[in-house]
């Protein structure tokens, strides 16, 4: 029973899978089974995995010299994937099954001993990578990842077995994914917060980052939780991309394939490698599976130093590059950043009801440990404060989030029309010129910088907060009205 | 040492030639004050007294009659610490006039250290005291006993912020025990960092809202101003802005301003804006807007 075969499959990178041959030679020699090529200990497991699914399936292990090849050689192979191929291409090899089933194809997927086919983290990262060699991807069933990269022949194997009849049908049928909101709570839930709604509104509308610092109880969760229910759906790049991640990380895709946007919230006790991504393979962390959709610190100053500092690099790039040994990788982490914050150490600074005991050394350090460069980043700071409790017995008298959604759908469509991108992250001569302003609002602008000490920085976030505004408000040029109203969501005095 | 050299060094002891006349007439005056600066300084002067953590109200104020009072010849007593202290010693550094920082350390220790700059500066254009020996580094409770020496020192004290029961509020029962004038800036009934001088006020202190009552105050205890005052500017008018006017009452965040005067919070917004950038009402750090 000597022979050889050789059958595709990929591993994953960062988000991308990148093409693996798995060769196999089982030949004469004393009886062994080995596998070479950097595998990581799942991929050595293989072989127990793949050993008894084979005997499970009525199918025959020789009691040869097996010899298993993970090519290209110097590529660190992670994961269970490899159990399919590695069995595929030993019943190639030992001619049990056709050359039909095992050419053209990438196979994907781990065994469980009785030869189920399971479905691995990344399925949708596969499934573009055969989909961009032309090939044929043949996986576990699964409901959703793979069967949405149109254009893709996708053959699910439930069972090992299965093979004996060829390879199975394409998959087909539908391919719209259902999938529940995950955002179930509306601001209409909100009262007394109109100052902080419109912040959030902004930020929906032009993508800007939000700190809102207030007194436990004070709202503050219960506003960035509302969020997602105003963004708009992502858009078909958009989806792909971000289920991308989701996928890779092993976290549910569905609700990002079906367009909603993620909405992530890590604890404060949250490493370097859980925010921004790390470890060994590197996984996505919290601000990449944030992806096109939001990312809420909540308790920010709470977050080790090192973690928060690490999110400078994403904010300002939109993407998380990892250097390690192996290489560099590139996380996308495209996100709005929408942070909560106590003002000070006892958290009741401001508040009419309690006193505050802090002394103004410990409010200094307190509001320091975010980090100027990180507050560089954000567009909005906005002070939110306990609402009146006669308004919480009268629920339901703001605007639903159905509305807010409308207006921010509509401003994003003004903005677009500009062509310029995202709001939040306009600057310099773009910003200036996509503005308009009258010579009026140019010298009110003069003058709150002098007045408030304005540093460059500090304009270009006014300026951008101000267009958003405009935006919201469907004007063309941004006026007094909307400087005058940027200037009390600035983070203070100096910056 | 961090002190400069061309700056001299006194030691008194009570009952010594050059010790303050006025503190030793003071229940319970310090054994010791060691001086550095100008011991002429420490003359009959004008306390100034407020809070630490401090609003932007209390700091106006501070600056305003410490730099009055400055500007018109009298000593300026106050306690070196950050907030309504550092202001009056400012304003009245500011104003070329003298001022008289009372340490709760050493003469020559500088606390807080951030204040090392400013209290240079207060040695050089009058004095820097305390009961301490030099190098004494400051206590919890030697800010409180210091408080006693800022009323010996001062003929008249003008208590700016001061919550109940804090320091400043102590200074102001040393001050009566010494049966020194207490002046007092009002403050909103509602904000709990005024109510310390509201009460003072309800007490007998005198209600200081302008220039010319502090002068009315100040002349009945430490004579006429060594130099006159020239014409003050007359106060910012009022308007007839519901927003400005709200503030002005009482310091108030944008969601309340706006269900009180029942206008779109936008409006509310963007008016506040408009008023803080024409410098004529601040931003507090907790979010409430109010007078400046």
């Amino acid at each position: 029973m000597a022979g050889q075969c050789s059958v595709r499959t990929s591993t994953i990178v960062g988000v991308e899978a990148l093409p693996v041959d798995v060769e196999v030679d089982v030949g004469a020699g004393l009886p062994s089974f080995a596998i070479v090529g950097l595998p990581d200990l799942a991929v050595q497991e293989a072989r127990e995995r793949v050993r008894s699914a084979l005997r499970f399936c009525g199918f025959e292990l020789p009691n040869a010299r097996i010899v298993v090849n993970l090519a290209p050689g110097p590529l660190r192979k992670h994961g269970t994937g490899f159990d399919l191929p590695i069995a595929l291409a030993i019943l190639g090899a030992t001619r049990q099954l056709p050359d039909s089933v095992t050419r053209d194809v990438v196979a994907v997927g781990e065994l469980s001993l009785d030869g189920r086919v399971r479905p691995v983290p990344g399925m949708l990262a596969h499934a573009l990578s055969a989909r961009t060699a032309g090939r044929t991807l043949l996986g576990p069933a699964v409901e959703t990842a793979a069967v949405l990269v149109a254009g893709l022949d996708y053959r699910a194997l439930t069972r090992l077995s299965g093979l004996r009849m060829g390879l199975p049908g394409p998959v087909k049928g539908d391919l719209a994914v259902r999938v529940e909101n995950p955002c179930d709570t509306d601001f209409s839930e909100v009262v007394g917060q109109d100052v902080a709604l419109r912040a959030l509104v902004a930020a929906a509308a032009g993508g800007h980052n939000v700190l809102m610092i207030g007194p436990p109880g004070s709202g503050k969760t219960m506003l960035a939780r509302r969020l997602p229910g105003i963004l708009p759906p992502l858009d078909e790049q958009e989806r792909l991309q971000t289920a991308l991640v989701h996928s890779v990380a092993g976290v549910d895709d569905a609700a990002a394939l079906a367009g909603f946007r993620p909405f992530r919230a890590p604890h404060h006790s949250a490493s370097v490698a859980g925010l921004v991504g790390g470890g060994s393979p590197p996984r996505p962390g919290e601000a990449s599976l944030a992806h096109n959709g939001v990312l809420f610190l909540d308790e920010m100053a709470q977050f080790g130093p090192a973690a928060l500092q690490c999110l400078r690099q994403p904010i300002e790039d939109g993407v998380v590059t990892l250097v390690r040994a192996e290489g560099r990788m590139r996380f996308p982490a495209l996100f709005a950043l929408i942070g909560a914050s106590n003002p000070c150490p006892c958290g009741f600074l401001g508040d009419p009801a309690r006193e505050c005991r802090c002394n103004v050394a410990q409010i200094d350090r307190y509001s320091a440990r975010i980090g100027g460069p990180l507050m560089d980043r954000i567009d909005l700071v906005v002070q939110v404060q306990r609402p009146d409790a006669s308004l919480l017995l009268e629920p339901g008298h703001g605007p639903g989030s159905e509305a807010l959604r409308g207006a921010v759908l509509e401003a994003r469509a003004q903005a677009a029309h500009r062509g310029l991108g995202n709001t939040g992250r306009l600057s310099g001569a773009g910003l200036l010129a996509s503005c308009r302003m009258s010579s009026d609002a140019c010298r009110f602008l003069e003058k709150a910088a002098s007045t408030h000490h304005l540093s460059g920085r500090g304009i270009t976030r006014m300026l951008r907060v101000s267009r958003t505004f405009a935006d919201l408000d469907g004007v063309e040029r941004v006026g007094t009205d909307q400087l005058s109203e940027a200037l009390g969501y600035r983070a203070r005095d100096g910056r | 040492m961090t002190w400069d050299d061309g700056i001299r060094r006194f030691e008194f002891e009570i009952g010594d030639a050059g010790y303050p006349e006025l503190l030793a007439e003071s229940p319970d005056p310090p054994q010791q004050l060691y001086v550095i600066g100008d011991p002429k300084s420490l003359a009959p002067g004008f306390g100034v007294v407020g809070a630490r953590k401090s609003t932007p109200y209390g700091l106006a104020a501070a600056e305003h009659f410490a730099g009055w009072a400055g500007r018109a010849g009298y000593i300026v007593v106050s306690g070196g610490a950050v907030g309504c202290d550092q202001a009056a010693h400012r304003a009245a550094l500011a104003a070329q006039g003298r001022t008289v920082a009372v340490m709760a350390g050493g003469a020559d220790v500088h606390y807080p250290r951030s204040a090392g700059a400013l209290l240079r500066q207060v040695a050089r254009h009058g004095a820097v005291v305390s009961e301490h020996p030099w190098g004494t580094q400051p206590q919890r409770w030697t800010f409180r006993t210091r408080n006693r020496i800022i009323a010996g020192l001062s003929s008249a004290l003008l208590v700016l912020e001061a919550a109940l029961g804090s320091g400043t509020f102590s200074t102001a029962d040393y001050a009566l025990a010494a049966g020194r004038d207490v002046l007092a800036v009002p403050g909103s009934i509602y904000a709990p960092e005024c109510a310390g001088a509201n009460r003072l006020i309800r007490q007998g202190a005198t209600p200081i809202t302008d220039a010319d009552e502090l002068r009315l105050a100040l002349e009945c205890v430490l004579g006429p101003p060594a130099v006159p005052p020239d014409t003050w500017e007359p106060a910012a008018s009022q308007g007839d802005d519901p927003v400005l006017c709200a503030v002005r009452t009482n310091p108030q965040r944008p969601d309340d301003l706006s269900r009180a005067l029942h206008l779109d919070v936008l409006t509310v917004l963007r008016r506040l804006g408009l008023l803080e950038t024409e410098g004529r009402i601040v931003r507090f750090r907790d979010g409430r807007y109010g007078p400046r």
